[in-house]
């Protein structure tokens, strides 16, 4: 592991003063960035603690809006009565991921930002282009078992793990950033970045910049949504694939819906295809697995991952099925 | 000689209960809370640490390595490569194959090729990046088929010495033949089946500390299965006398037969006797990976010919282990693997080919189950097939062809003792089937996918599979197998004591409670003090083959009847009259039950010792094939068979690919359980690692690289994906066995794997022919 500072300060300004160079990383609950130091993947010169903070809130406005603070452990998000009742499918997300031990580590701003779990990302001994910018996908032809199916570009087909960010996209969620031109908000879906021919750059976010909050709009509906993760055991694993939704009906017929997909694509991929295939559709099987197949009808898979297109497919029609039964 | 200041392992205190009592590991709850010191807490206030620089190639040519920089780093007080081992360079279990610090050539990615001492962990570790070593990358050889063939390039250009013969890449062929594998049969069905990497998945990493000694030698406080194999390698590399190295067990978290190969013992006892420091090492999750010998990945090819009526007419079978690129203990995996390639059943005419190959993969070597595990998978699977080709049930199947005390292996051996297969089966069946998954309602923690609330019993078949297994118990094939046992007796403050000294490593299988309850036994005596395991006794073979309670067990019954011997001899010189008499509840005790004399007031301040090695019953090599007609392969080279079988209930989300086992039902025979509770943790412990060898654990090689180095990667069941289990214990007796016992360990790993894959092929209706079984198998996507 590389030597490094590290800094622990009060105030966000100082925060952001201390990161703008791309040598310096935010330290969080460090589930992930310091497992990446130990590979030798990331290589800071200083960490900026941002537990001093005062991020560890959860609250209501006047007009129901929930602003949950990047400082709160995933934990303690999953269990708060707010998000229990009025965005279900957020706590699932999120008590679907890691283990016990990591959730009462990890923050809503670090799980926002974990990195990929590709596995020549964390190997410094091959190519990678994220990692290591010209130098090569080996992925596409090597071991691509859990990686995209949707979005990803020929530099890079890396997966998004995170289960939370699955959700949050669902629910249209809204990131407060500050960096050095001051505090501003970003849409959680104009976050992420598809790879493209630079998959080094992962986020919109400016250098330096710190997540602060993430808003959660109002919606109604969402206290009827659901999580639905696969995974290769039952506890403590990454998803393979995984869908967040919530569901709104009107007699026969799908007022609104929101869709997202988790582990296959390189960003959290909110299905608006077929939520627009949905939305004043009948409420059935047939239409929901229509609707899935449209959004697929771009995937690309490859050689070991096609089992995606089938395994979300499934779970989108089980998903929506339930949420429409107790409609 | 200097101590380390941290304090033995806790657990070495008295147990309590006699044999066949229940009774609870003491280490047990010391290990739950946290307060047992394990290897890893080793400590002493001078010591430095050492690190390992390993290699980043699956192959490449070393053409030099400087470690000038490194060795200039403040804090670094040694860097050492090869020229630095004053003895052997090369070790190894059964052959000298493995360089202790890379020579010429690394053979696999993660070969040790030099280490570092240092004042820091860290400052260790940054030197040794600073070691320039100059390599010229060769194309690695990874395919264990295509390193068979006489073109490829060898992994062993110049072997260390004669091996195996094979030729080429084979480390080891074993061919057994016998009757005419040429017949004819009714119904033929074949197969290929593939086995992945398993790794031990012990909770506790390589470590060990090492503290130079005044006399030139060094104490090595290690976690291993065998002090006394440890010695002999780090001795011959140190180019000491084995009397100059000496070991003492530090706490074990784990080992399943990846502490069997040595793996920092000797770099620690290098850097200690360069340093004249103490040397502690610790290999960290990832590194421990790369430290340590996995199971075998296999492919097999098996024919099954048999009658309309299900008699087997013959066998054969072709499996090829991959052995990574040194020896280990390979080439005994390979003669189980060939041994047990047909499972227990009666067959007349076999024809096996057990390959074993040197690649540039991670080297693989003793893993429980040890050869049986891949071979079972095959064969249960065939009788699978056979059963559904002949529309008979795969159970009475198996029963019509079941081995029997009296059979014969496809080695010509007679087995012995007590061998109930069928009633193992009959058992499993019988039991009553769980209830079927309820319509109406659901528990998540229940379903396929469990929490992850994946189905609500949509898509979810349930499917019941089968399988029995077996495998040798104790070193086979003419190994001299023995353990040693010193028992004291004497009075301590009034009280009677017996204290049992081995070099028995316990490992987490609950020896230090079956020793004691021996001692307890046999002399009547209360307060039983197990002395810490070390080489100032002579061996106790290893803590593998489940052999231990045999061998270790035997050996304290033999002392402890030594003692006692002598108390009686001391109570007859004394003018006592002790023809027939026992001891018992701290008293001399004639046949009649009358009380002779006590034990304490006999021995006063006198104290008895004996020392007693036992040796099991002598076994034969195979035959080799030396162009002889006739059978060959043949032999009585294993000295004692366990069995187990097990039935899975299994729930399949057959669109998702989910798999939640509902039941597993498991029949063991134990010959004896002298801790009954030891013996169901065993079965039930054994029976989950076969779980995750059938459903997810699987250590991922690309081009000899392994790709999940972390417990976040590599997965193990968790306690959610582990069912309830009804576990039958048999007490047959084995007359040949001490207190009729049969080793208890390997057997429920054998038969759990290919029983869950029965199940989920029974949910499925897919073929299902490589375990681990991933999602898209069962999906078929």
């Amino acid at each position: 592991m590389r030597q490094f500072g590290y800094e622990r300060p009060e105030y966000a300004a100082d925060a952001v003063a201390l990161a703008e160079r791309p040598e310096v990383r935010y330290l969080a609950g460090g589930t992930n960035l310091v497992d990446l130091m130990k590979l030798g993947v990331e290589t800071p010169d200083l960490l900026v603690d941002v537990s001093a903070l005062p991020y560890e809130f959860v609250q209501e406005d006047l007009d129901g809006l929930v602003r949950i603070g990047a400082g709160v452990r995933n934990s303690d998000l999953a269990a708060h009565a707010l998000i229990r009742s009025r965005y279900p499918v957020l706590a699932q997300a999120v008590l679907a991921g890691a283990s016990g031990q990591l959730r009462n580590m990890a923050t809503v701003g670090g799980n926002l930002l974990q990195r990929t779990r590709c596995v020549y990302f964390q190997d410094v001994s091959k190519p990678c282009n994220k990692r290591m910018p010209g130098s090569g996908c080996p992925a596409r032809k090597g071991d691509h078992h859990n990686l995209a199916i949707l979005g990803a570009s020929d530099q890079c087909i890396a997966t998004n793990p995170s289960d939370m960010a699955v959700a949050l996209t669902a629910l249209d969620a809204v990131v407060h950033v500050q960096d050095h031109a001051g505090p501003h908000e970003v849409p959680l879906a104009e976050l992420y970045r598809l790879p493209g021919s630079d998959p080094q750059r992962e986020t919109t976010l400016a250098p330096g910049a710190l997540i602060t909050a993430v808003d959660l709009p109002t919606l109604p509906f969402a206290r009827r949504s659901r999580y639905r993760k696969a995974r290769e055991r039952a506890s403590y694993s990454f998803a393979i694939g995984s869908v967040a939704a919530a569901l709104d009906v009107e007699g026969d017929v799908v007022r609104d819906v929101r869709l997202a997909f988790g582990a296959v694509a390189p960003v959290p991929w909110r299905a608006r295809t077929a939520e627009a295939a949905l939305v004043g559709g009948p409420v059935n099987e047939e239409a929901f697995r229509a609707a899935a197949e449209a959004e697929l009808a771009a995937a690309e898979p490859l050689r070991d991952n096609a089992y995606k297109v089938p395994l979300i497919t499934n779970l989108v029609v089980r998903t929506l099925a339930e949420l429409a039964a107790g409609s | 000689m200097s101590v380390p200041t941290t304090q033995r392992p806790t657990g070495t205190e008295t147990a309590t209960g006699r044999l066949g009592d229940i009774t609870l590991l003491p280490d047990g709850i010391p290990k739950v809370t946290g307060d047992f010191a394990y290897s890893s807490d080793l400590w002493m206030d001078d010591m430095l640490w050492g690190v390992t620089l390993r290699s980043p190639h699956p192959r490449a040519r070393v053409r030099s390595i400087d470690i000038g920089a490194a060795l200039a780093t403040a804090g670094v007080t040694a860097v050492l490569t090869h020229e630095d081992v004053p003895g052997s360079k090369y070790y190894g279990l059964e052959i000298a194959d493995q360089p202790v610090l890379a020579v010429d050539e690394v053979r696999y990615t993660g070969e040790p090729v030099a280490i570092v001492a240092a004042d820091h962990p860290e400052t260790a570790r940054r030197a040794a990046a600073k070691i320039v070593v100059d390599y010229e990358v060769l194309d690695p050889i990874t395919d264990s088929r295509a390193a068979m063939s006489p073109d490829s390039p060898l992994v062993h250009a110049t072997p260390t010495q004669d091996h195996y013969p094979g030729g080429g890449n084979i480390l080891r062929h074993v061919r057994i033949r016998r009757g005419d594998p040429t017949l004819t049969a009714d119904v033929v069905v074949t197969g290929e089946y593939d086995v992945g990497m398993q790794d031990q998945a012990f909770l506790g990493p390589e470590s060990g500390l090492a503290v130079p000694a005044e006399d030139g030698g060094v104490d090595l406080f290690i976690a291993t299965q065998w002090l006394h194999v440890d010695q002999r390698q780090v001795a011959e590399s140190l180019g000491l006398p084995e009397d100059k190295v000496r070991l003492s067990l530090a706490g074990v978290g784990g080992a399943f037969g990846a502490r069997e190969d040595v793996s920092m013992q000797i770099h620690a006892c290098l850097l200690a006797l360069r340093t004249n420091k103490p040397i502690k090492m610790v290999y960290s999750r990832e590194e421990s990976f790369y430290g340590h010998v996995h199971r075998h990945p296999a492919t097999m090819r098996y024919e099954h010919g048999a009658n309309r009526d299900g008699t087997l007419v013959y066998v054969k079978c072709e499996v090829v282990l991959d052995g990574g690129a040194y020896a280990s203990s390979s080439p005994a995996v390979v003669s189980n693997a060939a041994s047990f390639a047909v499972g227990p059943y009666n067959c007349d005419n076999v024809l096996i080919d057990g390959y074993i190959l040197y690649t540039n993969n991670p080297p693989c070597g003793a893993m429980r189950g040890f050869g049986a595990v891949q071979v079972c998978f095959g064969h249960e699977s065939q009788m699978d097939k056979l059963a559904a080709a002949l529309g008979i049930d795969p159970v009475e199947l198996r029963i019509h062809n079941a081995m029997a005390e009296g059979s014969l292996m496809p080695t010509g051996q007679v087995v012995e003792g007590a061998a109930p297969v069928a009633e193992l089966l009959r058992r499993v069946k019988d039991a009553p089937l769980p209830a079927a998954a309820p319509t109406d309602s659901y528990d998540l923690r229940a379903l396929p996918g469990g929490v992850s609330n994946t189905t609500h019993g949509e898509g979810v078949r349930r499917g019941v599979g089968y399988a029995v297994g077996f495998k040798n118990v104790g070193y086979s094939e003419g190994f001299d197998d023995f353990s040693t046992a010193r028992v004291r007796l004497e009075v301590v403050g009034g009280e009677l004591v017996a204290t049992v000294h081995t070099a028995a490593a316990e490992v987490g299988q609950g020896l230090i409670t079956v020793m004691a309850q021996i001692a307890r036994t046999e002399l009547g005596v209360e307060q039983v003090i197990n002395q810490p395991a070390d080489t100032s006794i002579g061996t106790a073979g290893s803590t593998s083959a489940s052999r231990q309670t045999y061998c270790t067990g035997g050996a304290v019954q033999a002392a402890c009847e030594a003692v006692r011997d002598g108390i009686l001899a001391m109570a007859s010189a004394r003018g006592l009259s002790v023809e027939g008499a026992a001891l018992r509840d701290g008293k001399i005790v004639a046949a009649d039950g009358a009380a002779v004399a006590s034990v304490a007031d006999l021995l006063g301040e006198e104290i008895v010792e004996e020392t007693r090695e036992f040796h099991h019953r002598p076994t034969e090599p195979l035959t080799r094939d030396l162009g002889a007609p006739g059978d060959i392969g043949q032999g009585a080279a294993h000295l004692q068979f366990a069995f187990a079988a097990h039935r899975v209930v299994a729930d399949v989300d057959v669109e998702l690919g989910l798999v939640r086992l509902v039941e597993v039902t498991t029949a063991q025979d134990v010959g004896k359980a002298l801790n009954p509770l030891s013996v169901v943790g065993q079965i039930q412990g054994g029976t989950t690692q076969g779980i995750g060898l059938a459903l997810m654990e699987e250590i991922q090689v690309k081009d000899g690289k392994i790709r999940n180095p972390s417990f976040t990667d590599y997965l193990i069941p968790t306690i959610l994906d582990t069912p309830p289990m009804q576990v039958q214990v048999l007490e047959l007796g084995d007359p040949h066995a001490p207190y009729g016992l049969r080793g208890v360990g390997e057997p429920p790993t054998i038969s759990s794997t290919p029983a869950v894959v029965s199940a989920l092929r029974a949910a499925t209706g897919r073929p299902l022919t490589r375990v681990p079984v991933r999602p898209e198998h069962i999906t078929g996507t």
